[in-house]
Parts: structure tokens; sequence; C-alpha cells
């Protein structure tokens, strides 16, 4: 069954949708609301739901080709022969993209229905849609591209689509005082920087390897990994560098790519204000799908990264660019879950645990689990999408109550105006994505409350949900090696893990129990079931989503340290004799460790020996008993903290204080931590004492000196000077000169032969006679 | 004294001065006219002798073409100077200058 044939249909179909929408969908909504959405919103899906069902089609198509990558080319795109520059249109797949396809539209999908509940009502219904399916678009291009060149153009394009969605209610103020579209030019800005790093990356991949295509790069960077010493210096023309050297650079660059988009220190401040946009937006873009493309980049450069680890290069002699990756993901999985403690808007605390679980799946790939991250990119996916959404629902539930009172209030005090207008001004301050709003939802919106709690359990990582066995898998990974800096990163991301159970516990306990905090709250009621049905399908998935990758409960037998050094691994698709070992040594469940082998096909474990690069069978993972323990005590832990000791104190009023800000030490902590310190440092650091100056430097450059001196005297005074020349002496004295002088001259000659003109008739025979004379004298004396 | 080729030339060079002299000198247009004539008669009158004087009859026959054209002439010139006269009501040739520049 090889139905690569069908690939191209996973971009043709999102465009159709975008053509649609753009052109049918708008009309369709604007002549009639209710059927126009239907039409809208379902084609989008269907476009969507197509794709999904090509991507698994191709899934199932993978083990037929013996999982070798498969690579359609849809037409050529750069051909300079001259610099050897080739570049096709092509898609690329091995099993590493078809997992994100499958993540991709799936997730997708579901949240294109989810839309359709979500977006009810909204003028711009139609706009919607079209920049869902242009990002679904964008996205499977990044995630299909056979080269760094075609991932970069998905890269920019869900930049795009992701700037257009954050603004979409560009006309409506965020909750937090930033307008929607500062949020959106601030995506687009932090994305920027990250985005140079890409082309530097990209430029010096193919400075160094001469082709921009992932296999061929990942051959070239392996031979001359083999040649190591032996191998010339790379050439920059004025200077040289070493290998190692160069690869460093390229891997830090895409490291600092990957910080733009997937939201790591110290590029990470857009994703929370990002949450400005349509929480089906949140839940899609700006969780599940387009800020794991930083993971998703390293991963596909998983073998750059793998030298340069084994090449032990480090940069200024302090780390080596994977452990830096590591230490850039730990960071930020503590320091967003910090944050998160302090946030009271409901999508923002979701925001920064994104944030935060984006620092777990770096971190992971920073320790060479790239599987490991993979695993926690695909159960983050299902329940950050899900609790996004259930987010969305709790949003769309307190504004119908909210507009439930409003309308009871209209009934109640219809005769007097000035109690209206009260409460006009009343729901300008409503902001139904305040936590301290809300409370005792769980009995209103009962669906709601219980997917909740289950995206809650899974991000958590309580047994047996999701989140479990995917942060235990890189738990483990910081474990197991012998690397120093991995206890460093073991420490760290067990705090972020304390912090994670912590701040969803304040949050759940905030939204949904207690008494409710305002009328809204009293008023608030279930979503549609359009709405509903999606959270449901993937409450399922965060319930079981973690049996992709169960792990090895035992050590397997014949699997003992020295198999994995000496076992010679040829070819990558003979993996004939790993799969016995694996199956006789391994359990027999077909579950276990499922994405380990799958995504085996296409990252790479190698070692340098004395006969060149060698293939390795991963090393299985075997479920690490100590550290399911520990990280499970210390979620229930944190869970059991939260609820009775600190947040004990719930319900409370908007305007008290969060008990964390009550404590007397703690209290500062959080203050430090509620002032987005990173944010405040960009805009007190760099905006005002260094962008704002250099603003005025440049207007200085650009007025005073462009504009004033280089326009105004040198070009414009100059110009005037010389058309002065041309028109008040050149052209008056010479050329008026010439053409009347020639007049004139011709003139004066003429009256001077008119006095020959006597008009006397005599003096014309004189003339006669004297005029015959000649001639005859001539005829006489001359001939 | 014979009457040689010399006597003729010397008589048709004085008419022809003559009839030049007037066509120069005098104002009226008739008078200028009749000098016009001498000359053409003074012309004819060499003709004539030289034919004579060498046998050859091409002379005389060219004389009868001269005669002709200038009666032509005549009621041609006669006729302009009776139009001039007509609106200027005179034939002094001082009077008529249209064509001065």
């Amino acid at each position: 069954m090889n139905l690569f044939g069908l690939a191209p249909l996973l971009l043709i179909l999102p465009l159709i949708g975008v053509f649609f929408n753009t052109v049918v969908g708008r009309r369709l909504v604007a002549a009639d609301a209710p059927s126009g959405e239907k039409w809208s919103g379902w084609f989008a899906t269907a476009m969507s739901g197509s794709a999904f069902i090509v991507a698994v089609l191709i899934f199932f198509s993978l083990p037929t080709v013996d999982y070798h990558a498969q690579t359609v080319v849809l037409w050529d795109w750069f051909n300079m022969p001259s610099t050897d520059f080739h570049v096709q249109w092509a898609m690329y797949f091995d099993t590493l993209s078809a997992t994100m396809l499958l993540v991709v539209t799936g997730v997708g999908s579901l949240i294109h229905i989810y839309a359709i509940g979500y977006m009810h009502g909204d003028k711009d219904f139609a706009r919607f849609f079209t920049y869902l399916n242009l990002f679904l678009f964008f996205m499977l291009i990044l995630v299909t591209g056979n080269s760094y060149l075609m991932l970069f153009v998905g890269w920019e394009g869900v930049g795009l689509c992701s700037f257009l969605l954050i603004g979409f209610w560009y006309d409506k103020p965020n909750g937090v005082g930033i307008l929607n579209g500062d949020a959106a030019r601030k995506a687009f800005v932090a994305n920027r920087v990250g985005d140079f790093a890409m082309i530097m990356a990209m430029s010096l991949t193919f400075w160094v390897f001469k082709t921009l295509e992932f296999e061929g790069v990942i051959e070239t960077a392996l031979h001359m990994f083999e040649e190591g010493g032996k191998a010339a210096p790379i050439s920059f023309g004025m200077f040289t560098a070493e290998f190692q050297v160069v690869l460093s650079a390229i891997t830090v660059l895409f490291l600092i790519g990957a910080t733009g988009k997937s939201a790591q220190i110290p590029l990470f401040i857009w994703l929370p204000d990002a949450m400005a946009g349509p929480t089906p937006v949140s839940a899609l873009i700006h969780a599940a799908t387009m800020v794991t493309s930083g993971i998703y980049l390293i991963t596909r450069s998983n073998v750059l990264f793998e030298i340069v680890r084994e090449t032990g290069f480090q940069m200024a002699g302090i780390i080596s660019v994977p452990d830096l990756v590591a230490v850039v993901g730990a960071c930020t999985a503590v320091y967003a879950g910090l944050i998160a403690f302090t946030q009271f808007d409901v999508k923002k605390v979701l925001a920064y645990s994104t944030v935060s679980q984006l620092g777990f799946m770096i971190a992971a790939v920073g320790m060479g689990a790239y599987v490991a991250g993979m695993f926690h990119l695909i159960t983050h996916a299902f329940f950050k999408a899900l609790l996004f959404m259930g987010s969305g629902s709790i949003i769309h539930g307190m504004e119908h109550g909210h507009h439930h009172l409003h309308d009871h209030g209209h009934g109640g005090h219809g005769d007097d105006h000035h109690d209206d207008h009260h409460d006009d001004h009343h729901e300008d301050d409503f902001d139904p994505q305040d936590m301290r709003t809300m409370g005792g939802l769980w009995k209103k919106m009962p669906v709601t409350f219980g997917v909740y709690v289950i995206g809650s359990l899974a991000l958590a990582g309580i047994f047996p949900f999701a989140g479990f066995w995917s942060k235990d898998e890189i738990l483990a990974h910081a474990q197991v090696n012998e690397f120093a800096i991995f206890s460093f990163i073991n420490i760290m991301l067990t705090i972020g893990a304390f912090c994670t159970a912590f701040y969803m516990t304040r949050q759940i306990k905030m939204v949904f129990f207690g008494e409710p905090r305002h009328e809204a709250a009293v008023h608030a009621s279930e979503s549609n079931r359009l709405m509903t049905r999606p959270l449901v399908f993937l409450a399922v998935l965060s319930v079981f989503g973690g049996f992709l990758n169960t792990p090895n409960f035992s050590e397997p037998e014949g699997y003992g340290s020295d198999y994995a050094s000496e076992e010679k691994y040829e070819e990558s698709g003979d993996h004939s004799e790993t799969e016995a070992i694996l199956a006789a040594g391994g359990s027999k469940t077909t579950f276990t460790l499922a994405l380990e082998h799958w995504l085996e096909h296409s990252i790479q474990s190698f070692e340098l020996t004395e006969e060149g690069v060698v293939h390795m069978p991963h090393t299985p993972i075997v479920l690490q008993y100590n550290v399911a323990v520990t990280s499970s005590i210390i979620a229930i832990g944190a869970i059991l903290i939260a609820w009775f000791l600190v947040f004990r104190g719930y319900p409370m009023k908007p305007e008290d204080d969060d008990p964390l800000q009550a404590a007397p030490v703690i209290g500062t902590v959080w203050a430090f931590f509620q002032g987005l310190p990173l944010d405040s440092l960009y805009m007190n650091g760099w905006v005002k004492r260094v962008f704002l100056p250099l603003g005025e430097i440049s207007n200085l450059i650009d007025w005073d000196f462009w504009h004033n001196f280089v326009h105004e005297r040198l070009i414009r005074d100059t110009f005037v000077t010389s058309a002065d020349f041309f028109s008040k002496v050149l052209d008056p004295l010479g050329v008026d000169g010439a053409v009347n002088g020639v007049g004139k001259s011709l003139r004066n000659f003429a009256n001077g032969l008119r006095s020959t003109q006597t008009g006397n008739v005599g003096n014309y025979a004189l003339g006669l006679f004297l005029g015959v004379a000649a001639v005859i004298a001539y005829f006489v004396f001359a001939a | 004294m014979a009457v040689t080729i010399e006597w003729y030339i010397a008589l048709s060079t004085i008419l022809f001065t003559l009839g030049a002299l007037g066509v120069l000198l005098r104002r009226n247009a008739i008078i200028i006219f009749m000098s016009v004539e001498l000359m053409l008669n003074s012309a004819n009158l060499l003709l004539v002798a030289f034919a004579h004087h060498l046998g050859d009859a091409t002379g005389q026959v060219l004389v009868f073409f001269v005669m002709t054209v200038a009666a032509a002439e005549v009621a041609v010139g006669l006729a302009l100077i009776v139009a001039i006269f007509q609106s200027k009501k005179s034939i002094d040739i001082g009077d008529v200058n249209l064509l001065r520049g």
C-alpha cells in the first residue's frame, strides 16, 4: 500500500479551504449567518479532516516501504548551477514527519470542530476559518519539508498566521491592557529575532554542506565527523574554522531559532500575550502545534546536535551546545512555572504552563532524549489543547452568565436610566477570563469540569495519565546519564514538575470550587455540544496517550550495556536483528515503546568507532522506578500542599490578595514573578534604555542628517542652483541667443538687399544690359 | 565710294546705341517702346547686311521671324501700356514701382 502519491493533497486540501472561505464563505456568512457559518466552518473542518485521513494513509504506508524515508517532489524551486544551489519544493515523509502530521491534522481537526461552536456569532467567522486553514497549510509544509529552506517556508508561514490570529480581534482590548494588535506585533517581532538566527543557520549549513536537504546534510555531516581531525578546516574566505566550531555555531543558531518559535528564555515573552487571540487559536497554534516547531527542528537536526556532543567542543570552554539547549529548556521550565503561580487570567496560567512544558521538551532534546521530547510533544498536544479549549468553554460560560445577568438587569431597572448606565459601565469592567470572578463552576459546567480535571492530572503527571509517562521519560533521561550537567537539569525539571502540579491545583480550585464570586459565575452555563464533544475526545487521548510509549518495566534479557556498543547496525532499513532481540527480550505488549521503535527509523543513534561512524540501536527506556515514584510523590505532594495548605483560603474576592502574596517571604518572590521580570527587563532595560535612545539617534540621523542635510541641503539645493543656472543663464543667453541671432542676422542681410529692389524699370533694364554685356564680354574675351 | 559692310556695321551700331540709351534714359513708356524697336531693327539691318555680304539667305529669313515676333511684342506691349495708363493716368515708368522692395 504505497499512497505517497496522495501527499500533495495534504497541501492542496487546506488551500482549497482557504480559497473557499475567502471567496465564498465570507459572502455566505454575510448573507445568512446561521447557514453561512455552518458552510464556512464545516467546509474548513472537512478540509482539515480530509488532510487527517491522508496523514493516516501515509502513516500506514510507511511500513510498506520498510520505513525508508520517502520524498515526493512537487516542483523545482531554486536551481543555480553556479553556486550548486538546488532546492526542490518537495515533501519528505519519514516516521518523524508522519508523527507530526498526525498530531497537527488530528488535533487541528478537533479544534476546527470546537471553533465552529466557539466562534459562533462572530462577524468575521469566515476570516477565522480562512486563517485556520492557512495555518494548517503552512504547518504541513513545515513538518513535511525535505530541506531546511522548505521548513523555513512553513516556519515563516505559521508565524504569519500566528500574527494574524493573535490580532484577530484587533479592535478589542486585551484583558491586561495590551491591545490585541500590540500583542500580535510583539509576537511577530520576538519571532523575527529567532528567524534571523534561522537564516544565519541555513546560510552556514549551505556553506558547509553544500545542500539544505535533510538527508544530504546528515550524510555529509556524518562523513565529515568520520574524518574527524583529518578533515580540512572550513574556509570562509578570510579565515577558516574547525568543523566542530562551525557545527556548534549552526546548532546554537538553531537553538536561538527554537527559542523564538518555541517560546524559550529569552524570547518567550510573546507567547503569554499571544493569548489575546481567540481560544481555539491558543489551543491549536500556541499550545499544540506551532510552538512545538522548535522541538521538531532540533529533533530533525538530531544528528548535528549529537555530532557536536560527540566532538566535545565547548563554547568559550564552558558549555557544549546540546547542554546549553538542555539548560535553556530546564531554566524556562522552572521560570515559566513560577510565573504561572502569579497569574489571575485563566488563559495566562495555561500560557505560562505551555512555556514551561516546552521547556521540558527542549530540555529533553538537549539531553539527546529526542524520542522523549517528541513523546511529551504529542501528549502535551493532547492535554494542553484540552485545557485551552476547556478554558475557552469556561470563558464562554462566564460570558453567557454575564449576558444573562445583563438582560435580567435591564428587565429589573427598565425605567431607571441612571441604573442602566451604571450597568453598562459595569459590563466594561467585567473580565470573563479573571479567575477571581469565577468559583463553584463545577456544578454549572460538569462536562468542562470533568475534562479539565483530566487534563490537569495529565499535565501534572499523575499516574496513569499521558503526562506521567512522557514527563517521566524525560526525568529518567536526566537521571540515568552520567554527565554532571544532567543532575542540574534533573533538579530543575523536578522543580518544574512541582510547579506544574501546584499551579494547576490553584487554577482548578479558583475556577471550579468554592462559592461563585461574581453574579456571572452564578448564571454561567455549560457550552454546547460542538464545543464539549472534542473536549471529551481529547480527554480520552489525554488518559490513554501515554501508552504510546510505555517503557519496559524491567531490564530485558540480553540487553546489557555491552550489546549497545558492540552490535553494528549497518543499514537503517535492516532492523530485523534488533527487532528480534527487542521482541525476545522486551515486553510482549505491542504498546511497549511503540513510539520509540517508530521514531527509530528517523532519529539516528550512532557512535564513532575505529571503523567509522556506526549506527546504533536505541537503548530502550526502562522504567526508572525511583524516578517514577519520586515524581509521583512530588506531583501529588504539590497538589495536596496547594489544596489543603496554601489555597484553603479560597474563595476570595477580586480585590483580595492571593494567599501566596500575603505570605511574608513568599510574597516578595510572588510579587517579583508577577511583575514578569523578563518582560520588564525588556521594557526597562532594552526598550527604554536602548531602543528608544537608539530611536532618538536614528531620528537624528533620519531627520537632521538624512532629511535636512542630505535631502534638503545637498540634493535639493544643488538641484535648485543648477536649475537656476540653466533657466536663468544658459537658456536665455545660450539657446535663445543662438536661435534669435540667426534670425536677426538674416533679417539685417535681407534689409541690405532690399534697397537694390527699387521697382524702377530703368534700373532693371540697366541690369539687363550690363548682364548681357558681361555675357558677351565673357564669350568675346575669355572663350 | 563704295558702300562696304563696315558702313552697315557702323550704322547698325549707332542705331543700337541710340535704342539702348533711349530705353535706359527715357521715362515715357512709348518712347522706351520705340527705342526697343530701334534696337530690334538695328539687329535686323545687320542680319540683312551680312546675308548679302556672305551670299547666304539664312540671315534674311531670320529677319522675317524677328519682325513677326516684334509685331507680336508691340501688340502685347501697347496693350500693357494702355492698361497701365487706365489705372495710373500716366505712362511715366517712374510711377510704376509696385515691385519696390
